[in-house]
């Protein structure tokens, strides 16, 4: 279920009250559930059908895997309850330098698994790391340390981070920033940095972590069990282990969920949500997921063929011909809603999503409308016909007749999800060809293909954070090649992404985040079409889940206990 | 005896006869009349007829059968069968008869097809093997019997990996893989019927080659080709499902393996939807069952030698089969 | 020596087989065009990236040098570099390998006993309509039923009654919190085994029924089995010592030339129950367009079926009188 992001979604619960005592996060410092009445003890048994690809963060892709890496590694902050950040190793931290410095105070006493201290010079080493590397091997790292210049341990329990400007959004970013152990790691940066893509931490089991947890057997096909680390600074794990186990089809998965097997499902998939919902037997939680899936349109301006589809107005008319409401009712089956914007759902409590950017309704007649008043006619086989165009990129006349990309990992049946767009785009004359995309690399090499000039247009999803600034820059020149998958390139937006990220005061970033938002909804690089729903579910045996915050705080594997 | 490699030494395989020398089988009737008769008198055979017949109509007039589109959702997800919707509908809300038919359409398609490329390759080594002998036997043999060896699915794995997904591609995978039972077969039956007085005379008459296989040698061959290719549809439709199952189907090509497919990954069971998995899965059963009866009617009819015992190891062309239907 | 000779020739056979498979392999994945750059990883996929790797592993050599370096590496038992997983290939199919065989074998000896039974009770009740004719034609179904559909009417209608686990090859807890002992791990691989053996099982027992009961019945109608009755011998005794005895050459070459349909069928049957064997490695292999891997697996799945006809042959000849060299 690898979708384009690696984190798994975080839901918008910022208007969800959390009726047990806090999270036990860093900074509240509360234990979890009524004090003195938890249950300790006993295995978590969690299921998924994606599984762990690797125990090092320098490769690892899969959301499961980002989820093992909040357990195993500490952070400076994470979620809390109501979405809100909060400290996890860090206790307070302060601003100053004109925005330029972050110092954190850090929790004392906490150890690595292995017994050897955790300290501030752990977190400076990887940080640094990440940042001598970010063009090779800690690429993938690196989008959490951007304009991050250094950082400096002055003793074991302060950490300053230095950035080269002042950042609007410094915090969210470091919510992303794990801290490795320095004496495992600093062996594995031979060969200019290539060496860290090389470790193999699953080959030295149990890892060294100063999470709540280490992992002590891993099986990418099977069972990887987490046991609790007896020196973590936080508060501890309530059960005596989790197993993260994984499924290769919802079928066995929810059959064992129904055995008893499993305790606790954290994205069940939308063919079973609603047969888990009906049984009765299980706690079900629903809310907005971080999802989205859309048409990506190639908006490369200078892109060969097809070129109407880089008109906006033409693809209003496709978005008018889209009936979001079947999409979310038959492909998600109900555990979905439409959506047009962007940034998703999950955003909003965070101020995020500007309200003006709404789906457009389902009107067929609207859609061939503006077909018509742009004299794209209707040919003998009914299929529209563009005009001849002139000038440099001149093109004879042609059917509005194309391929649309549908990669297989999708996490839901992208085939029915193009049969319902190719049957109602039917309707108004544009004709699409399923063209199979493979796993979503695949499916990037065919976006990327010709330096963008190949494709005309994909099914796909993004999954972004809380904080928009991952989002916008996917539309960025900046990001050919690495998450651009539209190959738009503008130098306005350009700079006014730029700008957005050093706009240190919230009223300021928010009404340019929302402006940039509604270019992008004008533009069309995407048709966006539904923001998923995350559906987590629980055998009523365990209870103290927090299925809103995801597995951004370390509280959703140390929190649950037996009821 | 005849010339060529020595028969014994062959591996144990497909319609490889190993016991006994090349009795020639003579077809006594006419090969039509032949297959009337087997088809008239043999019970199976006449029901695996009418099945195969029936399910090629409504392959052919899908268009005009199906009271649903193939896409179209019609209703709630999974909804059970009713009045409205005769099979129920799927993960989609997509009628499931009208997939039903389609994918009859498919799956006859990549049957026939599949079992005429694995004719026309096993049949024309078969001819020219049988017919010419010497070294070109030898080598068309060695040639065969390695490609026999090697274990199909993997094999169709891998074609079907590195080709990509496309119906033709799939087509030509199974005839590619399952020509080699065909051409072993058609090789003992052209050297038999060779080795016969007439065809001899017409060639001291000074007939071509040419005029020889179409005019002598085709009409002793063509009606065991045609039992050996109805078998062979049954082991292409076979075959589908698995490329289905494994994801390396056509995408938009829906067929009765991308169905049963489909039903394991929509999530049928847990919906408690018989309806989407007993079907398609069924229907395939019962199309082989009819092939293997009326092929392996008329290759007994036709080949009595292969009806020699139980050690004559032979296939039933989905998986190995030892012995006959034995039906009368 | 008559013996001897068979053996060499069939050996020769045999490696020439694995030749012609290794080669089939090299030509499907390196010279068909194009594949050689598709079949690469890469991650950027900018131009310069990717001559990097096609240096990186020997893509720029002449393609004859290719092939010499890829039969010297297999010599070496080197079956290449996964660049998905990075991780040498053998590596990644050592475990799904050894996964996957206690669970083929259960399943083997399941359609044997199933098709043995079925099959004598068929014979020797010849004619009637359910010990015979009914239960002839449900082996003939099962056997002609995809494998993949049997698994899942088996998690359908089987699983939920027996109670059984219908997925993965051990329970996710076994283990985590004690050292189990040795009866717990061989009982929890058993429960986890036994469904997707079972659907393996009644998958093939079809083909076992038959020859069973035509050899048995074959000899049934021979006069000294006639006689052996009239001696008044048990019913089982003459089974036992006629009939069975006359379809073990059969049914046990027979069952060494299937390996290629076991192996089919553990493929899908691995899919359904989320058996991490061999076949869910050619699934994750097929996702991820791991033609290294997919490359092993062919590879070695060929070699055991070779080597399991090869085995067929020997048996046969040894059985069989009639066979010469």
């Amino acid at each position: 279920m690898s979708t384009r992001r690696p984190l798994i979604a975080l839901v918008a619960a910022a208007l969800v009250v959390m009726t047990a005592a806090g999270c036990g996060t860093g900074a509240s410092n509360s234990t979890s559930g009524s004090a003195g009445t938890v249950k300790k003890g006993g295995i978590l048994n969690i299921g998924t059908t994606s599984g762990i690809d690797s125990l090092n963060p320098f490769i690892a892709i899969e959301s499961q895997a980002y989820n093992a890496f909040v357990m195993e590694y500490p952070q400076l902050v994470q979620y809390g309850p109501g979405i809100k950040l909060e400290g996890d190793w860090a206790t307070s931290w302060k601003v100053s330098n004109g925005g330029k410095t972050y110092t954190f105070h850090l929790k004392p006493g906490g150890k690595w698994s292995d017994g050897v201290p955790l300290t501030a010079e752990d977190a400076a080493w990887t940080g640094n790391t990440i940042i001598k590397y970010k063009d090779g091997a800690s690429a993938v790292l690196a989008a959490a340390l951007t304009h991050v210049k250094d950082m400096q341990a002055p003793n074991p329990t302060t950490l300053v981070v230095n950035y080269d400007q002042p950042v609007g959004n410094a915090l969210p970013q470091l919510e992303q920033f794990w801290v490795l152990p320095k004496h495992v790691w600093d062996k594995q940066v031979g060969n200019n940095g290539k060496d860290l893509k090389t470790y193999r931490p699953e080959q030295h089991l149990p890892t060294v972590a100063a999470g709540p947890y280490t992992i002590t057997s891993y099986a990418e096909k099977g069972t990887t069990v987490f046991k609790p680390n007896p020196y973590f600074y936080g508060p501890k794990s309530n059960a005596a282990a989790v197993a993260l186990t994984y499924y290769t089809n919802s079928t066995s998965m929810i059959a064992d969920l129904q055995a008893g097997t499993v305790d606790f499902v954290d994205q069940v998939p939308f063919d079973a949500a609603s047969s888990v919902k009906n049984s009765g037997t299980f706690n079900v939680d629903e809310g907005a997921g971080a999802e989205v899936t859309n048409i990506t349109f190639n908006s490369n301006p200078a892109k060969p063929k097809n070129r109407e589809l880089l008109d906006p107005k033409v693809k209003e008319a496709l978005e008018y011909a889209t009936n979001r409401q079947q999409i979310a009712k038959t492909v998600f089956q109900g555990f979905a809603f439409p959506w047009a914007n962007l940034i998703s759902k999950q955003s909003q409590g965070a101020g995020w999503v500007n309200p003006a950017v709404k789906p457009l309704p389902y009107d067929i007649a609207k859609a061939n409308q503006i077909l018509d008043g742009l004299g794209y006619m209707r040919g003998s086989n009914g299929i529209r016909e563009v005009p001849a165009t002139t000038g440099k990129y001149a093109q004879p006349a042609h059917q509005m007749s194309y391929d649309m990309m549908v990669p297989t990992s999708l996490d839901f049946s992208g085939q029915r999800e193009f049969d319902i767009i190719a049957n109602d785009w039917a309707k108004i004359g544009v004709k699409i060809n399923f063209q199979n995309g493979g796993d979503s690399q695949q499916a990037y090499a065919i976006e990327t293909a010709g330096n963008y000039t190949k494709f005309d247009m994909a099914l796909w999803d993004w999954v972004g954070y809380i904080d928009p600034d991952f989002m916008l820059s996917v539309l960025t020149r900046p990001q050919w090649f690495s998450w651009s998958d539209t190959g738009y390139s503008n130098p306005a937006y350009d700079a006014e992404y730029i700008k957005q990220g050093t706009l240190t005061d919230f009223k300021q970033r928010q009404a340019l985040v929302w402006k940039m938002e509604q270019q992008a909804y004008d533009q069309r690089q995407y048709i966006q079409l539904v923001n998923e729903e995350l559906v987590t579910a629980n055998a009523k045996s365990w209870t103290g889940f927090y299925p809103q915050l995801g597995a951004y705080c370390k509280c959703y594997y140390t929190s649950p206990h037996q009821s | 005896m005849s010339s060529g490699p020595p028969d014994q030494i062959v591996p144990l395989n497909e319609a490889n006869v190993v016991v006994g020398p090349d009795a020639p089988a003579e077809i006594a009737v006419g090969p039509r009349s032949l297959m009337r008769t087997v088809l008239l008198e043999n019970r199976a055979a006449m029901i695996g007829t009418i099945i195969l017949v029936v399910t090629t109509l409504i392959a052919i007039f899908a268009g005009v059968l199906a009271p649903h589109s193939t896409t179209e959702q019609i209703g709630p997800v999974y909804a059970p069968p009713s009045s409205k919707w005769w099979l129920g509908l799927d993960d989609g809300g997509v009628d499931m008869l009208s997939q039903m038919i389609y994918g009859a359409r498919i799956s006859m398609i990549v049957g026939f097809a599949g079992a005429a490329v694995a004719m026309i390759i096993g049949g024309g080594v078969g001819i020219v093997s049988g017919y010419f002998g010497g070294r070109t036997d030898i080598a068309l043999m060695r040639i065969t019997d390695y490609f026999l060896v090697i274990p199909d699915v993997p094999l169709m794995i891998v074609f079907a990996a590195v080709f990509g997904r496309s119906l033709l591609n799939i087509i030509i995978i199974i005839g590619i893989i399952y020509w080699t039972s065909t051409a072993r077969l058609i090789r003992a039956q052209i050297k038999s019927v060779r080795e016969r007085v007439y065809v001899k005379r017409a060639q001291s008459l000074g007939a071509g080659h040419n005029r020889l296989i179409w005019k002598h040698v085709m009409p002793q061959v063509v009606p065991l080709l045609v039992a050996n290719t109805v078998l062979t549809i049954a082991t292409a439709i076979f075959a589908e499902t698995y490329i289905a199952f494994l994801g390396l189907s056509d995408p938009t090509k829906s067929s009765w393996g991308r169905l049963i497919q489909n039903s394991l990954s929509g999530g049928a069971i847990f919906h408690n939807a018989w309806w989407a998995v007993v079907p398609p899965g069924l229907a395939v059963t019962v199309v082989i069952l009819a092939c293997t009866m009326v092929g392996q009617a008329l290759e007994d009819a036709m080949n009595p030698r292969l009806k020699v015992g139980h050690l004559s190891v032979r296939r039933f062309r989905v998986r190995p089969f030892s012995a006959r239907l034995d039906t009368r | 020596m008559r013996g001897a000779d068979y053996v060499v020739k069939r050996s020769i056979f045999a490696l020439v087989t694995v030749w012609v498979a290794v080669t089939l392999n090299f030509i499907l994945f390196r010279l068909l065009p194009g594949s050689s750059v598709s079949g690469l990883r890469c991650q950027a996929c900018t131009p310069q990236f990717k001559e990097a790797l096609i240096k990186e592993y020997g893509l720029d050599k002449s393609k004859w040098q290719q092939y010499v370096t890829y039969l010297g590496n297999l010599l070496h038992g080197d079956l290449g570099y996964s660049q998905v997983n990075n991780i040498p290939v053998w590596d990644a199919i050592k475990e799904p390998i050894l996964n996957t065989l206690p669970m083929v074998l259960v399943g083997t000896l399941i359609s044997v006993v199933l098709g043995v039974f079925c099959g004598i009770l068929a014979a020797w009740r010849r004619g009637t309509l359910t010990a015979d004719k009914l239960n002839t034609w449900t082996a003939l179904a099962f056997y002609a039923a995809p494998t993949q559909w049997l698994g899942l009417l088996v998690v359908f209608y089987v699983a939920a009654n027996l109670g059984l686990p219908v997925a993965g090859i051990r329970s996710p807890d076994l283990g985590i919190l004690s050292t189990p002992s040795t009866w717990e791990v061989v009982s929890d691989r058993a429960r986890h085994l036994i469904l997707p053996a079972l659907t393996l099982g009644i998958g093939l027992y079809g083909e076992y029924a038959i020859v069973v009961r035509s050899s048995m019945l074959e000899t049934l109608g021979e006069d000294y089995v006639l006689t052996a009755r009239a001696k008044g011998l048990a019913n089982w005794q003459i089974i036992w010592k006629h009939g069975l005895r006359n379809a073990m050459l059969p049914l046990v070459t027979l069952l060494a030339l299937s390996v290629g349909y076991i192996v089919a069928g553990a493929i899908v049957v691995e899919d359904v129950f989320s058996y991490p064997g061999i076949g869910l490695a050619t699934i994750d292999a097929i996702d991820h367009r791991d033609y290294a891997v997919l490359q092993g697996i062919f590879l070695v799945l060929t070699i055991a079926v070779i080597f399991s006809n090869f085995v067929a042959d020997l048996l046969y000849f040894k059985l069989d009188p009639r066979v010469t060299t």
